[in-house]
């Protein structure tokens, strides 16, 4: 089949993506939730106040017209404002989207990197002293919560020894540099543990293959082996597990960002989870199921650059 | 050797590190201020809490203020000339505008040069909470309080645009620095309302200019003028250099002068150059950046206040030594467990009611949650509000079990038998449970059974509207510094959905409050405010909890910081001495 035809029909298969998410979000927030107007017209809202609010909110429309205006809004991306800031959404997106990457794409590239390289070395030694250290290392960081990193290194690291910024951001490079490094060394730390643990698995079960022990026999250096043939072969499990976790770089990170006062998505999201503003909310579960179906179309691409023996159907 | 390379290469990763930091200038006039939110942008129309208000009034201004060191609250001129004329039946205000104040400059004007403030523009500016198109969230102070207001809002509740030029009795320019405010019944508290955020004045070429994104564009008359707010944590303010001629107060408390408050008596303000606010909404590094000199004052964290408050309420010495100074006054509020009487449970059932309020013990729940700060709530009225009554003991306000039993039994529930499982409903965050569970724990103490139920803050006041609690544990602040705020709340016209969220009637206490409310300041009207207080006490609406204390940290550069429970445009009082700020940051 033609890459272009399949590439068609995986665009389409958006649609009834969204139409989903769409509908949970629907289910959460228009029926689960209850009624979001006396929380924004406060303490000293009237009846009459909150009948007007509902109407210009749309809530007094009947359920499948107010489900329609989600939709819509998924699909021309215009969520209208946040209640909280009273911000036009789409803006605090593009403006969040940058100091959110800032952070986790840096940290991403270097933890993959880093990860990559560990289990190999990890793989290389696999069952001796190394490879029992780096699991023990690697189970014992996961044992810990991210909150816990974040108020040790934040505590430590910038206030006890004053080697980075506590926490606030700067646009524009380098200007943003002392106030990024720290949360990037803290997103590096917390994924290694979990990235070199599948990472190590997905090698392992490489390396007990027959073209390992063929490749031994032709008497190949252990070296050569897991960079060239055995790195190569674990390509398509690691290849699918990077791109996944792309659409949640631009989300950000949460707490990361929340205790750094970075102006990112994931900061963004978690004020609009904690001020139940719904719109935000709203937004973010479109976004990233968007992008989620977006890089998993790119994944399946991929593979056919990394595989020949895959083909696209 | 290879040993000596890694701590050599360590070391010089540490010398990287500090690399990594942004010196700090200590001799520039900035104050540096923190705060825990993000806010809903510059239109006062929408300063509804704490932050947007703090925000907005830092380049806006309103009618009138608060004094800024008196005790209790006095209400000054701001924008105003003097205090109002008042008409002999108490509803036409009149008010003469000061002259010479200039809006900041705008884009929104010809040219791009603010214009001289009018009476007009109250005129304009009021209106603007009465729009129902815009849904203003302080509508509920002018809501059927000035004349003629209420049927200019409803002519326009179903029309496609308001016209903003029509002209409304209650409200008039009557020339240019004129403005008659006439009420349509007397309301001696409006007057707090002209120095709340929702009233501060806005230029209506600003808001026609900027239309939608008017909430980015303040354009007022304050003393600062907004440089920067670009969604990211930190707004800057510069000084406004058209600030007309304003003083710093020549009076205050007896205390302030010993306090070192009143050494800028009567000099020019403001004192700093720029206005640093950096939204930080963790505790963890509020209180770090404290610490570190980028803040110049913050609250304690619950979690830290063992370590730094000492018994004798003064600061730990640690923090005392690095130029750290402690700073605490009682808040305008209240905390309150309260019953829903829509329930017939606990409507008409004194004996019950008082026997739950003896079962709770308030001062070991003061201790878990409130480090021992709080005072006691004998009523509803806080102390520093005419209408408090002082030394007063609520006598169903003490930890008394034997007592309790003795009343539930009478009640005809011996042991609790008899009693339907309660429900008590609160917020979902985590001391609020526990202020739950430790409430059920002491019902369980005299047999009642309560189950606590986490909800969102929107559902609690779902529940509440719809009168479907049993109990909630909840806290009311004050809008204004009047017994009528607090009282209101056990008002029975005002029922759910209204403030009264606890649907208490009782037909003597509306009367004295009906009576009291519309009276001016006077000794008769505190004499009926401490009746009515007297009255909340016997009849045990609520379980009273405690009126809360404010602690903050602050740095000792920052001059001429006092706490107030209404903290609009209170940094143009503050001043940062650099000198020190050079010599203590080299401790911190």
């Amino acid at each position: 089949m033609n890459i272009y035809v399949y590439l068609l029909r995986r665009t389409l298969y958006i649609i009834p993506v969204i139409l989903g998410v769409t509908f949970l979000i629907f289910i959460l927030f228009n029926i689960v939730a209850g009624d979001p107007t006396p929380l924004l017209l406060g303490r000293h809202a009237t009846v009459e106040q909150i009948a007007e609010l509902h109407h210009q909110l749309g809530l007094d429309k009947p359920l499948y017209a107010q489900y329609f205006d989600i939709v819509k809004s998924a699909f021309t991306f215009d969520f209208g404002r946040s209640w909280a800031t009273k911000q036009e959404i789409s803006q605090m997106i593009i403006k969040g989207a940058g100091p959110s990457l800032s952070i986790t794409l840096p940290a991403f590239f270097i933890a993959t990197i880093m990860s990559v390289i560990i289990s190999l070395v990890a793989s290389y030694y696999r069952g001796g002293k190394i490879d029992i250290v780096v699991r023990f290392c690697c189970i014992a960081g996961q044992s810990i919560s991210s909150m816990a990193y974040i108020l040790f290194f934040q505590k430590i690291l910038a206030f006890k020894f004053g080697w980075f910024e506590i926490s606030g951001y700067e646009f524009g490079f380098p200007e943003m540099i002392p106030f990024i490094l720290l949360p990037i060394i803290i997103d590096i730390v917390l994924s290694v543990g979990p990235d070199v643990r599948f990472y190590r698995t997905v090698i392992l079960d490489e390396i007990y293959q027959d073209y390992v022990r063929t490749a031994r026999a032709k008497g190949l250096s252990e070296l050569v082996i897991l960079f060239k043939h055995v790195l190569k072969n674990a390509m398509i499990p690691i290849i699918t597990y990077v791109i996944i976790q792309l659409p949640f770089l631009i989300l950000g990170a949460l707490l990361l960002e929340s205790f750094f006062s970075i102006p990112g998505l994931g900061g963004i999201t978690l004020n609009a989870l904690n001020s139940s503003d719904f719109p935000v909310i709203k937004a973010m579960a479109v976004l990233s199921a968007v992008a989620y179906i977006i890089f998993s179309l790119l994944t399946d691409i991929l593979y056919t650059v990394v595989d020949p023996r895959v083909r696209l159907k | 050797m290879k040993k000596w390379l890694s701590v050599v290469c360590l070391f010089a990763l540490m010398g990287g590190f500090t690399a990594c930091t942004k010196k700090k200038n200590t001799s520039e006039k900035v104050l540096n201020l923190v705060t825990p939110a993000k806010f809903s942008g510059y239109d006062p129309a929408f300063a509804a809490d704490l932050y947007a208000g703090n925000e907005t009034t830092r380049v806006y201004e309103g009618l009138l203020e608060y004094h800024y060191l008196k005790r209790p609250y006095v209400l000054q001129p701001n924008l105003a000339e003097a205090m109002p004329s008042v008409s002999a039946d108490g509803l036409t205000y009149t008010f003469k505008i000061l002259k010479g104040v200039m809006f900041h400059d705008s884009p929104a004007f010809p040219g791009g040069t603010g214009r001289e403030l009018v009476a007009k523009d109250f005129v304009y500016s009021f209106k603007r909470l009465a729009d129902p198109k815009l849904q203003s969230t302080g509508w509920w102070l002018f809501d059927g309080k000035i004349k003629g207001l209420n049927e200019w809002r409803k002519k326009y509740e179903n029309a496609a645009a308001v016209n903003y030029d029509d002209e409304i009795d209650g409200l008039k320019a009557v020339d240019a620095n004129t403005l008659e405010i006439t009420l349509s019944k007397p309301f001696p508290q409006f007057l707090y309302s002209l120095a709340m955020p929702f009233t501060v004045v806005v230029a209506r070429e600003a808001v026609e200019h900027f239309g939608k994104e008017f909430l980015n564009h303040p354009v007022g008359t304050a003393a600062f003028m907004l440089k920067e707010y670009d969604q990211s944590n930190t707004i800057t303010y510069l000084r406004n250099p058209k600030f007309r001629e304003k003083f710093y107060p020549s009076e205050g408390e007896e205390s302030d002068k010993a306090n070192g408050l009143l050494e800028n008596a009567g000099k020019k303000i403001p004192f700093v150059d720029k206005v640093v606010v950096q939204i930080m909404v963790e505790d963890q590094p509020r209180w770090l950046n404290l610490q570190k000199g980028s803040v110049d004052y913050a609250a304690i964290p619950k979690d830290n206040f063992s370590s730094v408050v000492q018994a004798d309420k003064t600061i730990s010495k640690d923090l005392a030594d690095k130029g750290m100074s402690l700073v605490w006054a009682p808040q305008l509020d209240v905390t309150y467990i309260a019953f829903n009487h829509d329930n017939k449970l606990f409507k008409d059932n004194l004996k019950l009611r008082r026997a739950m309020s003896l079962a709770y013990d308030e001062v070991k729940g003061n201790e878990l949650f409130y480090n021992g700060t709080g005072l006691s709530a004998q009523s509803v009225v806080p102390p520093g509000i005419a209408g408090f009554v002082k030394d007063f003991k609520n006598p169903w306000r003490q930890y008394n079990l034997e007592e309790a039993k003795k009343l539930l039994a009478e009640a005809g529930y011996p042991g609790g038998k008899g009693l339907p499982k309660m429900t008590y409903d609160t917020t979902s965050n985590t001391v609020s449970r526990q202020m739950g569970e430790f409430f059920a724990k002491g019902m369980e103490a005299i047999g009642i059974k309560v189950e606590v139920v986490s909800n969102t803050w929107p559902e609690l006041v779902k529940k509440t509207n719809n009168k479907s609690t049993m109990l909630f544990g909840i806290a009311w602040g004050a809008d204004y510094p009047d017994a009528e705020n607090f009282l209101q709340l056990l008002y029975c016209p005002n029922k759910a959905p209204g403030s009264n969220s606890s649907n208490y009637c009782n037909a003597e206490f509306d009367k004295i409050f009906a009576k009291a409310s519309v009276m001016q300041d006077s000794p008769e009207r505190t004499a009926l405010y401490e009746q009515a207080y007297k009255m909340a006490a016997d009849q045990v609406p609520w379980i009273f909890g405690l009126h809360r204390t404010s602690f903050v940290v602050k740095h000792n550069w920052l001059k001429n910081f006092k706490l107030t429970e209404f903290t609009h445009g209170l940094e143009k009082y503050l001043d940062v001495d650099t000198n020190i700020k050079t010599e203590n940051s080299k401790k911190l």
